[in-house]
């Protein structure tokens, strides 16, 4: 499938239309990329300043303490420490993960992978990248107010999001900010579905695609779906707010008739369940293509592994109630959503199952995106296994917001991803900006970030398993917690030596953007089709459009006489 | 089918899956507030007129005709920018005829701020309206481009045509449930 539409665009010549609005998918993908990396480093900085407090409470944060917050003497005031919370997370999945998984690999690696030469709508695509920027400078601005940026946690339940609970105008601005964000998702999912079904190169059907394209697909189709459910949500906020509507008031902060606060919790979870297969699913594709590449064997259950994460994909759409089991919903309803998420299990040990295949007698060449991978098996292994306690609703109704729930949803929305798309960057790193990175630092980074990562993580479903509660300033005012101080304070050592080891991610990042050595065609030795074309690409991509003939995880075939262990996509598979 | 046709159809077809999530979930609010309220209207509340909300539907319906009669006869420019035109008047007038609505509303004694009878009242004619303005934003971008030699001018009729007929629809919901039921 394909031809004809897809056709050369004229290369731009100015430096406005070559990198500000730019049409061209692989330039918008390195906008995304920064734009990630940037709010990653606010994000983290955020965390370091929360984890300070939850280890040294009411002590002065070291150095800046005394600049950010001079009428306390240093110390994080607790109005602060809310809004810290909720930027942290607001900022990490929407203006970090999101950007960088989806923005940056996406536009990347979409039209390469199917042998495209854009996105089928390249303006779209422009238009979504500005829509984030415009949504990161109102979010920004929110910072800076008077009474500070949003503080009523990431998912910004009512009361606490209503003028009660925020009196400040940063409630209102999060709220502009995420719509401004879902927009930019939306056309970006609109893009990404069209550009798969009507651009892949003849030849290339669904199951010749590699598996990131696939993980990449199912997410925008999600997106699509669910984040205008988000969207409808904070535009009822922002009206609640703004010109005094009732929809999410009740009880004594609705002078005049009811609201439903809980509504706003069933609009925020029929997104937000979707929304964290949405931030993962492009990580699970990542990674399936990875482990073939790097084990140097074909993906074990490829076509297993794309339709369990189909599978995945549609039950995430039925499973959102399991946020809400201490909301007095009916026991019928509970059961019946604990039903389905454990459905869930079934189709992620189908494709777990097959990492596992993958690498099985595998000839393992442990480069820096293999070691990120085999990081990912591991840790999201664990957040999956912690998930079913929180799935459960006995044991939820224990464990609910408690650290427990940070460290499970910080394996799986946090480790995980931030594992996979360091894979993916260390992977497309050469294609991309056609230099290699440099191998001795990414492996410094690899170890530093996984110890502290499973410290701080593990630590996390320790004390939540104490019975810490999530949201609290000072934990420490309870006589029962505080037994939890040493591990709070291992956890924040722990955040420590991983924010430390991300500077080696930095340096190593601008250092071969100028200095690394330069890539050749295919330094990785694989076979999807962007492994065709020189590093960087040309404008256009394909001189002309490949046509597809095998797979993408031809590796290791005994049969071939060619003097590669690989097949590219573009040549017969080679038979006994 | 020409490939652009799949393409740019699919591309719409998306963004109305889109449309049509935000506002499933605000009638998915609706049917809540409805079924839990104790009295709909409240107390005190007589029922609202129907007079403005029946002409907007009549209007939007009838404009959707004449974006339909753009396309069906597109063979002869000035006809279709005849209709086309028509189909903008028709919309600009049902702008007007909400703006009327939000006054009665008003002059009645019924604010935003009344309560959640009147914040759905308000609050999801304004989002359907915002729709709208974004809507009548493409029909004058068609007019614009309506002459010979427009690249894939079809698919560019049909696709804002779909959307025109997208908005029409959810307004026809939108009054059958949120007016007359």
């Amino acid at each position: 499938m394909s031809g004809g539409f897809n056709e050369i665009h004229p290369e731009p010549t100015t430096f406005w239309s070559k990198y500000i609005i730019s049409f061209d998918h692989k330039v918008i993908a390195k906008q995304f990329l920064w734009y990630g990396i940037f709010f990653l480093g606010l994000g983290g900085m955020m965390a370091i300043l929360i984890r300070w407090t939850l280890a040294y409470p009411g002590s002065p944060f070291p150095i800046l303490g005394h600049l950010f917050f001079p009428d306390s003497a240093g110390v994080v005031p607790p109005d602060t420490y809310a809004m810290l919370f909720t930027m942290h997370g607001t900022i990490m999945i929407f203006y970090a993960i999101t950007p960088i998984l989806i923005g940056a690999f996406g536009n990347f690696c979409i039209p390469l992978m199917i042998g495209a030469r854009d996105m089928a709508f390249p303006m779209l695509n422009m238009l979504s990248f500005w829509f984030a920027f415009l949504s990161a400078l109102v979010l920004l601005a929110s910072l800076f107010l008077p009474l500070g940026a949003a503080a009523g946690g990431w998912t910004s339940y009512p009361t606490l999001s209503t003028t009660l609970g925020q009196p400040g105008m940063g409630q209102t601005l999060w709220s502009l900010a995420i719509f401004l964000f879902g927009v930019s998702s939306t056309m970006g999912a609109v893009n990404y579905v069209t550009t798969v079904i009507t651009l892949r190169a003849p030849g290339m059907g669904y199951f010749d695609m590699p598996l990131t394209v696939w993980g990449l697909w199912l997410t925008a189709i999600l997106n699509a779906i669910f984040v205008p459910v988000l969207g409808a949500g904070v535009i009822l906020l922002m009206l609640d707010r703004v010109f005094g509507t009732t929809f999410f008031l009740a009880g004594a902060s609705a002078t005049s008739g009811n609201g439903d606060p809980v509504l706003f919790q069933h609009v925020f979870w029929i997104f937000g369940h979707p929304e964290v297969y949405i931030l993962i699913l492009p990580a699970w594709g990542i990674v399936s293509d990875l482990l073939s590449f790097f084990s140097r064997k074909p993906a074990f259950g490829a076509k297993a592994t794309a339709l369990a994460m189909t599978a995945v994909t549609i039950l995430s759409t039925l499973v959102y109630g399991h946020h809400m089991f201490t909301t007095q919903m009916s026991p019928l309803l509970t059961q019946s959503f604990m039903t389905l998420t454990m459905t869930i299990s079934i189709p992620s040990a189908i494709f777990f199952a097959n990492w596992l295949g993958t690498i099985w007698k595998g000839s393992i060449r442990f480069d820096s995106p293999m070691l990120f991978s085999l990081g990912v098996v591991f840790v999201f292994g664990l957040g999956g296994l912690t998930g079913l306690h929180l799935g459960t609703v006995t044991t939820d109704l224990y464990l609910h917001d408690t650290y427990f729930v940070v460290g499970h949803f910080h394996y799986t929305m946090a480790a995980s991803v931030l594992l996979g798309g360091y894979a993916g960057i260390y992977f497309w790193f050469p294609k991309m900006f056609g230099r290699m990175m440099h191998e001795g630092m990414a492996k410094i980074h690899f170890w530093g970030s996984m110890i502290g990562l499973n410290g701080i993580f593990f630590g996390m479903l320790m004390v939540g398993y104490g019975g810490m509660h999530r949201r609290i300033y000072n934990p420490f005012v309870y006589e029962s917690l505080q037994r939890l101080i040493p591990i709070n304070t291992f956890i924040t050592l722990s955040a420590i030596v991983m924010g430390a080891f991300q500077i080696v991610f930095v340096v190593n990042f601008l250092y071969s953007l100028k200095k690394g050595p330069k890539a050749p065609q295919n330094p990785w030795e694989v076979g999807t089709l962007e492994w065709t074309i020189p590093s960087p690409p040309v404008h256009h991509n394909y001189d002309v459009i490949p046509v597809v003939k095998c797979g993408p995880h031809e590796l290791g075939n005994p049969n071939l006489k060619t003097g590669r262990d690989f097949q590219y996509q573009t040549e017969e598979l080679v038979q006994g | 089918m020409k490939r652009s046709h799949i393409q740019h159809g699919l591309g719409m077809t998306m963004v109305l899956i889109s449309g049509t999530m935000l506002f499933a979930t605000l009638l998915m609010g609706y049917a809540i507030y409805r079924t839990s309220a104790t009295a709909w209207p409240p107390v005190g509340t007589g029922p609202i007129s129907l007079g403005f909300p029946m002409l907007s539907t009549l209007t939007i319906i009838l404009s959707s005709y004449f974006m339909r009669k753009v396309r069906t006869e597109f063979g002869d420019l000035k006809k279709a920018k005849m209709n086309l035109d028509t189909t903008l008047v028709l919309g600009f007038l049902f702008m007007g005829l909400q703006t009327l609505f939000w006054n009665e509303l008003k002059t009645s004694g019924l604010l935003v701020s009344s309560g959640i009878f009147s914040s759905v009242l308000y609050g999801f004619t304004w989002i359907h309206a915002a729709h709208v303005v974004m809507g009548l934003l493409s029909l004058l971008w068609l007019r614009f481009i309506l002459k010979a030699g427009t690249r894939n001018l079809d698919v560019k009729v049909l696709n804002v045509e779909k959307f025109w007929h997208f908005l029409g629809v959810i307004w026809v919901i939108m009054f059958l449930t949120l007016f007359v039921l």
